[in-house]
C-alpha cells in the first residue's frame, strides 16, 4: 500500500486500472452533482445566485468530460457493484431540522457538493515522478484547482446569514456528508492499493 | 500517533523527551504542520526539555471541522494537551497564528505557564495586516494552497534561504499542500472575520514572556510585537537580526537556543523582562545586545527617540 497513485509505468503515466477506477468514482460523484444542478436550474433566471448555479452545472459537466476523454479506461467487473454503491450514496439525503423543504434540498445539495470539492484531492494522490504531460494526470490537477474554486460557492451558501438559525443542523448534516464521500473516496482507493493518509 | 479527543474531533499530537522534565509546547503557523519542528524537538530534549507538538484543529493529521473553526476551539485543545504534560514548568511557544493562540492561552490560564514566547506575533489586526490577510484568503480562494505558498515565500523568508532552493521550491512547498486543505485552511483564515483585539487584555499575563521579532519582518512588524511588550508587565522585545516572519524555519539553531536560554533563566530566577529591548545574537550560543539607547526601535533607520 502506498500514500500515492503506483508504481507508475516506465513513461510515468498512472496504471490504467487505477486510472479506470478512480475515474468512475470521479465521474459518478461529479456526474450526479452536475444532473443535481441541472435539476435545480429554473428556466429563467429571477436571483444573481443563480448565475453560479449555471456555472456550477457546466463545470461539473466539463469534468465529466474531461475524464471520460483522458482517462485509459480498461475492463474492471467490480464497477458494476461499486457504481450501484457511490449512486445511491449521492441520492438527496434529508437535513434534520429544517421543515422547509426548498431550503433543505439547497442545503442537501450543497452540503454534497462541498463534500465532494473539499473532502476529494485527486491530484494529492500523484507522486512527484508523475508525467505531467499525461491527460489523465493534467485532468486530476485540473479538477482539484477548479474543485477548490467552485467550493466556494457552497462555502457562501453554508456559511451565509440565511443559514445562520439553523448552524447546528447545517454543520451536522455538512459532517455526515463529509464522512461518508470520504469513507467512499477511501474505500476506492483502497481496492487499488492506495491507503489514506487520514 | 496520538490523539487528543476535542468533542466529535481528534488532535494529533507529539511527546517526545523525559516525562520529569520541563516541558516545551510549540504551536504552528496557519500553514504548518507538527514536523517542522523535528530540530526543535531534537535541541531543546538535548538541553534537558519535553517537547510537545500538535496539528491545530483543520491542519494536517488533526481533524478539519468543514465549515466552522472557533479560536476558543485552539484553546481549548491546547488546555487540554497541557493537561496532559503534569504538574511540572510548561513554557509555550507559538509562531504567527500560534502566537495569538498562545498569547489567548496564556491570558485565560496563565497561572498554568512558566514562561511564554510569541513569535512573529501579533494581539490585533493592523489596517496593513487586515488587508494582507484579506488579499492572502483572496489567494487561497483564487488559486489554492499552493498559490498561497507562492505569496508566503517571499514575503517571509529571506534571498539567502530562498536563493539556493529556487529550482526546487515544488519540493518545498509539497509537504505543506498535500496536508494542508483550501477548506480548512480558510476556516483558520476566516476565524479572524469576528475576532477582537486582545491588546486590552495583555496586562492580565503575569508569567515572564519572550517576544521575538525578525528585524525585516514585514507580515507581522515590529509596531505590532511593540503592543505585546508595552502591554505585558514582565516582557522583554527581543529582535532577531536580518530574520524575516518565518524565522523559525530559517533560523532553527539560533530560536531553539533562545528558547532554551530564556527557560533556563526563568528557572534559575535570573529572568527580567522590564520590558527591555535587546538584539538576538547572529547565531546559537551569541550574546544579547540592548538596542542602542536614545534610539527608536521601531524605525528601520537610526532616529534618535523622542523624549515623552
Amino acid at each position: 500500500m502506498s500514500a500515492f497513485f503506483g508504481p507508475l509505468e516506465a513513461d510515468g503515466r498512472v496504471p490504467p486500472r487505477q486510472q479506470t477506477r478512480a475515474a468512475a468514482f470521479l465521474i459518478s460523484a461529479h456526474g450526479a452533482l452536475a444532473r443535481q444542478f441541472a435539476l435545480a436550474l429554473p428556466a429563467r433566471f429571477d436571483a444573481a445566485w443563480q448565475a453560479e448555479l449555471n456555472a456550477q452545472f457546466y463545470r461539473e459537466s466539463e469534468i465529466v468530460s474531461l475524464l471520460m476523454r483522458a482517462t485509459a479506461w480498461v475492463p474492471d467487473l467490480a464497477l458494476s457493484h461499486m457504481t450501484v454503491s457511490w449512486e445511491m450514496a449521492w441520492l438527496p439525503a434529508p437535513v434534520d431540522g429544517i421543515a422547509d423543504h426548498p431550503l433543505a434540498q439547497a442545503i442537501q445539495l450543497s452540503t454534497l457538493a462541498h463534500a465532494v470539492h473539499a473532502g476529494i484531492r485527486p491530484a494529492a494522490l500523484l507522486p512527484t515522478e508523475a508525467n505531467a504531460s499525461d491527460p489523465f494526470v493534467m485532468a486530476l490537477r485540473r479538477i482539484e484547482f477548479e474543485s477548490g474554486r467552485q467550493l466556494q460557492a457552497q462555502i457562501l451558501f453554508l456559511k451565509g446569514p440565511d443559514l445562520l438559525p439553523f448552524r447546528d443542523a447545517v454543520s451536522a448534516a455538512l459532517e455526515r456528508r463529509h464522512a461518508e464521500v470520504r469513507r467512499l473516496w477511501r474505500e476506492t482507493l483502497e481496492s487499488i492499493g492506495i491507503v489514506s493518509c487520514e | 500517533m496520538p490523539f487528543l479527543r476535542h468533542g466529535s474531533y481528534r488532535i494529533r499530537y507529539e511527546l517526545d523527551g523525559p516525562a520529569d522534565t520541563p516541558a516545551y509546547v510549540l504551536v504552528n503557523g496557519l500553514t504548518q504542520y507538527s514536523e517542522l519542528w523535528g530540530s526543535y524537538r531534537d535541541a531543546l530534549i538535548a538541553r534537558g526539555f519535553r517537547v510537545a507538538t500538535f496539528d491545530l484543529l483543520g491542519q494536517g493529521i488533526s481533524d478539519k471541522p468543514a465549515l466552522f473553526i472557533n479560536q476558543d476551539d485552539h484553546v481549548a485543545v491546547l488546555h487540554r494537551l497541557i493537561g496532559e504534560l503534569g504538574d511540572g514548568p510548561i513554557f509555550l511557544s507559538g509562531i504567527s497564528f500560534g502566537g495569538l493562540i498562545a498569547l489567548r492561552y496564556a491570558i485565560e490560564h496563565g497561572a498554568r505557564l512558566s514562561g511564554l514566547v510569541p513569535m512573529s506575533c501579533f494581539a490585533e489586526l493592523s489596517p496593513q495586516l487586515l488587508l494582507i490577510g484579506n488579499a492572502l484568503r483572496t489567494g487561497l480562494i483564487l488559486g489554492g494552497t499552493g498559490y498561497l505558498q507562492d505569496l508566503l515565500l517571499p514575503m517571509n523568508l529571506s534571498d539567502q534561504w530562498l536563493k539556493p532552493l529556487l529550482d526546487n521550491l515544488d519540493s518545498v512547498k509539497r509537504q505543506g499542500w498535500l496536508v494542508n486543505d483550501v477548506y480548512a485552511l480558510q476556516n483558520l483564515m476566516e476565524s479572524f472575520l469576528d475576532f477582537t483585539p486582545l491588546t486590552p487584555l495583555l496586562s492580565a499575563i503575569a508569567t515572564p514572556t519572550m517576544i521575538l521579532n525578525g528585524e525585516f519582518d514585514f507580515l507581522t512588524p515590529r509596531a505590532l510585537h511593540e503592543t505585546l511588550r508595552v502591554e505585558i508587565p514582565n516582557s522583554a522585545l527581543v529582535i532577531i537580526p536580518r530574520a524575516y516572519h518565518a524565522f523559525t524555519l530559517e533560523k532553527a539553531a539560533l530560536t531553539a537556543d533562545l528558547l532554551a536560554r530564556f527557560a533556563e533563566d526563568v528557572m534559575a530566577g535570573r529572568w527580567q523582562g522590564n520590558k527591555q529591548v535587546l538584539i538576538a545574537p547572529e547565531d546559537a550560543g551569541g550574546e544579547f545586545s540592548p538596542f542602542p539607547a536614545g534610539y527608536d526601535h521601531l524605525r528601520a533607520i537610526p532616529v534618535q527617540r523622542t523624549a515623552t
